[in-house]
């Protein structure tokens, strides 16, 4: 199953689902309905009249508790992934971090992010879990959160760490983070009845059948959430173990993630979460958070079968885990009342080195197939997660700093955009004054020795690693940034591919989290009405890796005889005034609309395009990526696939 | 008996939404709380780098400011309370007092290092030596940076304390007693000129 098939098979989880839900709800309201008809009328039976009241204002009453409690929930929650980890107690990394677990945490977020293509998602840290335990969440690729425990980032080595944030990775791009979503807001709006059964229960009166009816409401509102476990653990169960294989494909280390298990195995306090809320969200988890239920309601696959699975010699003994000491306390008041004494050896400052054209032949295109293209939307392989890692090491350690730091990220983005005549610059810099700070400037001219320098490859994963630090900046910082990255766009009077490129990616992902985001509604579930779109793009497609008109033609012809099977009518071919880079836009706006199996099929297109001549080239590969992202399906970097014969 | 029954009904559920209400109030000022907290850790941060800086550059002046020992005690005395303020701030981001002492030690710690960079002006070989190039120009950078993540965390601050001020949240600020947060403003005596920048 492709990445394309996975989504769709999600949007259809939703709708079983939904069906499961109005069971329980039907089920609450006849037993909230028999608790009040027992408690203010007694056993007798009233007449029709009256009954038919009761039971309408009942069933009123419990269906407004039960929807508001969920739309609430599901409302706080849609301000994306962050919502949910700081609903459940984290606390977001700064990308600038000198924790060094925290910063080993990052760096291993940020290999993974590269390799799948994904955005670097927010990292956050349960501070007061001493469990292993993590999990995904997040409307889209877009606005994805990681966060994991404190016990995961100091009893997990570095290659367990790597295995269970794979296995988030999987739940990222199998797309189930929308349904869950939808489930905890489901499971709270069940929740809210226990809640008003507390708060009844303690209302004072004589003669008050309040407390009576609280109680009752406590009893039922938890058989509700045991309702809410059985659909949490029907949903959830055979994709952490589809996660689970997901991941060790990614690594290809089944022994990290095996190693994690054994040591929530070996843990007094495993994967135990005391956060108020982890109830609502525990088929989030990647370990069972709650304890140990009845084999129905659980969430997860039982710890044991999860270990055999990836390491078939485990023999059901489990290792003693060792706590590393606490981190020392923050000195108090009175300590900092002596100045520190000064530090005898300080690092020195980091030297401004350019990326070696030596380093990044390790990291150049090469040929790839069409169907290669597609089929690894999604789905990582492990040359992908190795590429990463050589990218990540053959950036200079300053550049890397910068992407971490706002102000130098945002510089850096602008720094991507100068031009490179004089000039040119020297104008770009002297509107940039009217835009922004001081600051910004001088830190822009700070780095464009650095980032002229920076080989066409690097640039596009310089990109996704700034994006963390992107994020903090205020709201108001934002509209400046923006500002400054169209006004740098819009000087030269002609946008290229890569300005439209960085454009495209850096505003969607960062609008997301600034500008609350408009729900996507899938419009198109047919090829044929998006076919002038398609034009558009493959034409666009065809001009980008051709100078000659003959040559293009030929290029879009392969491209587009796969989609006028499909929709069973012509692409028109169109001549370059016609598919500039605004019509791209458009065009991309629309097919974003469309069922996951179009969109599989529009991608398929344009790679034939640009494998036409065999060669992806630099400008085809941006454009790619650039569809490939406004679509929201993850496009790993471009690797040279491994040799099968070699292969170990 | 009806009557009494549509009344309970009704009284539960506009109790329901106060607490809707209530609940949804709170947590938007929970959150832009920990959004102010948030960002005062990234001006953390570069105040440590800072603050890390110093004394390899007092290390590297001393030997050509022999007689200027003066300069290079204040330099460090201010930066060490910079420090001790710095530190009772982070613990405490936006609690008024710590702010104002964080502004005051950072504004005499900017004061002090300008005077050391206008003395350096008349000892050209100090101004040669690589490393102290590398370290002024390290040290503006983090300077830049530190005046950025200075205005993120004042937009938040306004942020928080709008929410704070305005009806309806005024309520639940003052039933759960969300003080006021204070901004982070350095006095700067002394505006630099804007360098003229040229490629």
């Amino acid at each position: 199953m492709d990445f394309f098939e996975r989504q769709d098979k999600a949007r259809r989880n939703t709708k079983l689902l939904v069906f499961y839900f109005v069971l329980a709800v039907i089920f609450l309201i006849l037993a909230v309905y028999g608790a009040v008809a027992l408690i203010f009328t007694g056993a007798e039976l009233k007449d029709d009249a009256s009954q038919v009241a009761l039971f309408s204002w009942t069933a009123i009453g419990t269906m407004g508790v039960i929807l508001i409690g969920s739309v609430s929930r599901t409302l706080a929650l849609a301000r994306g992934g962050g919502a949910v980890a700081e609903l459940l107690e984290g606390r977001l990394v700064n990308s600038n971090t000198i924790d060094l677990n925290e910063r080993k945490l990052l760096n291993v977020v940020e290999e993974m992010a590269i390799a799948s293509g994904v955005p670097v998602p927010q990292v956050y840290v349960m501070d007061g879990e001493a469990g292993i335990n993590a999990f995904a969440a997040g409307h889209t690729t877009g606005d994805a959160a990681i966060s994991v425990t404190r016990g995961c980032i100091t009893i997990l080595s570095r290659d367990e760490l790597q295995g269970v944030i794979a296995h988030e990775f999987s739940h990222i791009l199998n797309g189930d983070m929308r349904l869950n979503l939808r489930l905890i807001g489901l499971i709270f709006g069940i929740l809210c009845l226990t809640i008003i059964g507390r708060i009844l229960i303690r209302t004072r009166g004589k003669k008050n059948p309040l407390p009576l009816l609280g109680l009752a409401l406590i009893i039922i509102g938890w058989i509700g959430v045991l309702f809410g476990r059985l659909i949490q653990a029907a949903v959830s169960r055979q994709r952490e173990v589809l996660a689970d294989a997901s991941a060790v494909q990614f690594t290809r280390n089944p022994a990290g993630l095996a190693n994690a298990l054994k040591k929530i195995g070996g843990l007094g306090e495993g994967s135990h979460l005391h956060a108020v809320h982890a109830e609502e969200a525990s088929h989030l988890f990647f370990a069972d958070g709650l304890g140990k239920k009845f084999l129905s309601f659980a969430t997860h696959p039982p710890l044991n079968e999860r270990i055999l699975a990836l390491d078939p010699s485990f023999d059901g003994k489990f290792p003693t885990v060792v706590t590393p000491d606490s981190p020392p306390p923050i000195p108090s008041a009175e300590e900092t009342a002596q100045p520190p004494p000064m530090p005898t050896s300080v690092p020195p400052p980091l030297p401004v080195v350019p990326l070696l054209e030596a380093e990044m032949a390790r990291i150049a295109p090469h040929v790839v197939t069409p169907k290669r293209i597609v089929s690894d939307i999604g789905r990582p392989k492990t040359e992908h997660l190795r590429y990463a890692i050589d990218l990540q090491e053959a950036i200079p350690p300053s550049l890397q700093a910068d992407t971490r730091d706002p102000l130098a990220a945002s510089a850096m983005v602008c720094a991507f955009l100068f031009n490179h005549d004089q000039t040119a610059r020297q104008n770009q810099l002297d509107e940039l004054a009217g835009v922004t700070s001081e600051a910004m400037r001088q830190e822009a001219i700070r780095l464009w020795p650095a980032i002229q320098g920076i080989p066409p490859q690097a640039r596009i994963p310089l990109i996704d690693l700034s994006l963390p630090a992107l994020r903090r900046l205020s709201p108001e910082q934002f509209s400046q940034f923006r500002a400054a990255v169209n006004l740098l766009v819009a000087s030269d009077n002609k946008t290229d591919l890569f300005e439209f490129m960085l454009q495209k990616i850096v505003m969607r992902h960062l609008e997301t989290h600034f500008v609350p985001a408009r729900k996507q509604v899938t419009q198109f579930y047919d090829l044929r009405p998006l076919t002038p779109e398609c034009g558009v793009l493959l034409s666009a497609t065809a001009y980008a890796g051709h100078e000659n008109a003959t040559a293009a033609h030929a290029a879009f012809e392969q491209g587009a005889a796969l989609l006028q099977r499909i929709a069973r009518s012509d692409i028109p071919w169109l001549p370059p005034g016609h598919c500039d880079l605004p019509q791209v836009e458009a065009a991309l706006d629309r097919l974003s609309q469309a069922v996951p199996q179009i969109k599989k099929n529009v991608l398929n297109a344009c790679a034939e395009t640009v494998a036409a001549d065999g060669v992806i080239q630099e400008r085809e590969a941006e454009l790619l990526r650039a569809v490939a992202d406004s679509l929201d399906c993850p496009i790993p970097p471009f690797v040279q696939p491994p040799r099968t014969h070699t292969e170990i | 008996m009806s009557i009494s029954f549509i009344l309970l009904g009704l009284i539960l559920l506009l109790g329901f939404f106060v607490l809707i209400f209530l609940i949804g109030g709170y947590n938007a000022l929970v959150t832009l709380r920990n959004r102010y907290k948030n960002a005062f850790s990234q001006i953390d941060v570069q105040l440590k780098r800072r603050y890390d800086l110093i004394p390899n550059l007092v290390e590297t002046a001393k030997g050509y400011l022999q007689h200027e020992r003066g300069t290079l005690e204040a330099v460090v005395a201010a930066r060490n309370s910079a420090v001790t303020a710095n530190t009772r701030a982070a613990q405490n981001p936006g609690d008024p007092s710590a702010m104002k002492d964080l502004s005051s030690a950072e504004g005499a710690l900017g004061g002090v290092l300008n005077r050391l960079f206008a003395l350096a002006e008349s000892y050209p070989d100090l101004k040669a030596n690589t490393t102290m190039m590398t370290l002024m120009e390290e040290l503006s950078s983090t300077e830049n940076k530190v005046s950025f993540a200075r205005q993120a965390y004042n937009d938040s601050v306004m942020a928080y304390n709008t929410k704070r001020e305005v009806f309806p949240t005024v309520l639940i600020a003052n039933i759960f007693n969300f003080g006021p947060a204070e901004l982070f403003v350095i006095d700067k005596p002394e505006e630099k000129a804007a360098p003229k920048v040229s490629f």
